[in-house]
């Protein structure tokens, strides 16, 4: 049985163990919804391009929503890996509208640096952005004029820097809707 | 606020479609994907797109060949080309051919945001200059006259040359074919053009109205006249007056109007004080004026005053060429005001349209369209969106004998002379008594709907 607003944080591959505490601790924090760090799955190695030496996001998806989780009604895929989508060259996460999984990756907000196993105060803050954009995503959100809104569409990492975690007035309406 | 654009994705490969589906589904614009250009064809003629991203190759119709129709048909519509590397050169050719930008795949989703915020800023200009074009032309007022058939070309040639004088005209042809429009092109062209433009429909208008109407009334000039009014020939004072269906002002209004054109001075009603009063007239009627002077039922002396120049507008069925281009300026200006969607006359349509005899010429026309605009659910108006017209009358009365046909064709020609007895009779080989006869004897009449 799904508990509505309960939000499965699923670790893939070699993730360190504070990215997904993170994460949760801002979706419960920020969205107000229950949050479960679930059992760890293996690297995507069923998603690499080898031409593009990428890892496809829409097939990540598509393997995470057709896996039961029970109990889970939506699930945040947290990777440290290089995703794209055909026609892009790469993406920070991925979800599609209304869907039942998001993705967010490690590898293009770190911004070339390696160290994961202390990864930094801004690497967290970048990821646990991504991770509740995308999760805006998953409960119907479309990008966001405002530009401070958490839903506001970045595109580099100066501008996700300057996002806040908090989401403007129209979207925490939206948002409030949609999960009470 | 930003514009939400309505986006069609056209790509053989179905991922690609998803990918580019999904990230403007979020970015909050309306989407629909075509796998084939014909697909997307299929889909613009039930539902306009204000952008569509077009792949270059497919196979089939490829991206230039779709990118040429849909700019032939829907120029307003944005095509931006999506091409791989090593393909440079279609995308130069795309851009030559009307594409408005490309991505080269693949692309970095902040190359997307500027091409979308560059094709908004560009529409949005484009609809700026639409605007103004528009509002130019009204200043102008030579919008709503439309045709390039050579009658019209005529007249357009004749209102620049007739509107710097101040001679009278006499505006003649059948209800609805824009006679007013003309009068008021000529009243924005000529040295006028600052003073009033006042209209008067002489039919509608009871005689002893259109006195006090046209001369106004000092107070207590008769039982209801509590104040001073003045009339339409004061307030005109330095514009043009424009009398719609001169035909039917009475006699003996045709007297004192005569008299106000010869001497330039007016007396209000119930006054002796003369005033001086300074106008163009210009006249319509869809009346022949001709044999009503015959029958004894308009002064002559008055129609040779009102008629220094006379203009015939020709009807809507002898000018049937332009019916195209009013079927499509109606659905412009009717699609605007009804804020819908619908910019097309379907080809079988306009023939349609243009074997009806349209009786009430213009005028009919615009009122088919704008019923058809907001009756219709599609983008193009087809035949079934016009199933409220009546059979042509013209196709229905088909003369079947001999004696019919003699009519119908003696008929038309003296519609096609505007009912120039002289003329008429020249072209039918015959002498103007014999005309007379048959007209007499056909119980002939100038059309008069």
């Amino acid at each position: 049985m799904i508990r509505p607003g309960l939000v499965g944080i699923v670790p893939i591959g070699d993730i360190p163990v504070l990215v997904p505490k993170v994460i949760a601790a801002h979706i419960s924090g920020y969205l107000d919804l229950e949050t479960s760090i679930l059992e760890p799955m293996r690297s995507p190695t069923y998603a690499l391009d080898e031409q593009r030496l990428q890892f496809n996001a829409g097939t990540i998806l598509h393997k995470l929503e057709s896996m039961p989780f029970e109990g889970v009604d939506k699930i945040v895929g947290v990777l440290n890996i290089d995703l794209f989508v055909p026609v892009f060259t790469h993406v920070f996460g991925e979800a599609r509208q209304r869907g039942r999984a998001a993705l967010v990756s490690l590898f293009r907000l770190a911004n070339g640096r390696s160290e994961m196993a202390q990864p930094p105060p801004a690497l967290l803050e970048r990821t646990a952005k991504v991770a509740l954009h995308e999760l805006g995503h998953l409960y119907g959100l479309a990008h966001c004029e405002n530009e401070p809104c958490l839903m506001h569409f970045s595109d580099n990492l100066e501008e996700l820097d300057r996002l806040t975690f908090g989401l403007c007035r129209y979207c925490t309406r939206y948002f409030t809707d949609e999960t009470t | 606020m930003k514009k939400k654009m309505s986006i069609m994705v056209v790509d053989d490969e179905s991922i690609v479609r998803e990918s580019l589906y999904h990230w403007f589904a979020k970015s909050g614009h309306t989407v629909d994907t075509a796998a084939s250009g014909l697909e997307a064809l299929e889909k613009l003629e039930r539902v306009a797109f204000d952008i569509l991203f077009v792949d270059i190759k497919m196979p089939g119709m490829d991206g230039i060949e779709l990118l040429k129709k849909v700019k032939s048909a829907y120029p307003d519509t944005i095509v931006i080309i999506i091409t791989a590397y090593g393909s440079i050169e279609s995308s130069i050719k795309a851009m030559k051919t009307g594409a408005s930008d490309y991505l080269l795949k693949p692309f970095k989703p902040e190359y997307l945001s500027l091409v979308l915020e560059k094709v908004t800023q560009q529409q949005r200009l484009t609809e700026e200059y639409n605007y103004l074009k528009g509002h130019l032309e009204r200043i102008n007022r030579f919008d709503n006259i439309i045709g390039q058939s050579p009658p019209m070309q005529k007249i357009f040639d004749i209102i620049p040359n007739i509107a710097n004088n101040d001679t009278s005209i006499l505006l003649t042809g059948e209800t609805g074919t824009g006679k007013e429009l003309i009068a008021r092109a000529i009243h924005a062209k000529s040295p006028r053009a600052h003073c009033p433009f006042i209209a008067i429909n002489c039919g509608a208008v009871p005689d002893s109205l259109l006195e006090s109407e046209l001369f106004g009334h000092v107070k207590g000039a008769f039982t209801d006249a509590a104040y001073s009014r003045k009339g339409f020939l004061e307030v005109v004072n330095g514009g043009t007056l424009f009398l719609d269906e001169v035909g039917e002002i009475s006699p003996k209004m045709q007297i004192d109007l005569l008299r106000v054109l010869e001497e330039k001075k007016i007396t209000r009603i119930g006054s002796s004080e003369p005033l001086d009063v300074d106008f163009r007239l210009v006249s319509a009627t869809r009346c022949n004026v001709e044999e009503a002077i015959e029958r004894g039922d308009f002064r002559e002396d008055f129609y040779y005053r009102i008629n220094v120049i006379r203009m015939h507008v020709p009807p809507l069925r002898k000018r049937i060429e332009d019916l195209e281009l009013l079927a499509n300026h109606f659905l412009n200006k009717y699609s605007q005001e009804t804020a819908k969607q619908v910019d097309h006359v379907s080809e079988d349509t306009v023939t349609l349209l243009k074997q009806y005899s349209w009786p009430g010429n213009v005028r009919e026309l615009e009122n088919a369209i704008e019923r058809a605009v907001v009756l219709t659910r599609s983008r193009t108006l087809t035949a079934a969106d016009f199933g409220f017209l009546p059979p042509s009358a013209r196709s229905e009365k088909k003369a079947r004998t001999l004696k019919e046909m003699e009519r119908a064709f003696i008929l038309e020609t003296l519609e096609d002379c505007e009912w120039n007895i002289t003329r008429a009779a020249g072209v039918l080989g015959i002498n103007r008594v014999t005309l007379h006869k048959k007209i007499d004897r056909f119980k002939l009449k100038a059309y008069k709907k």
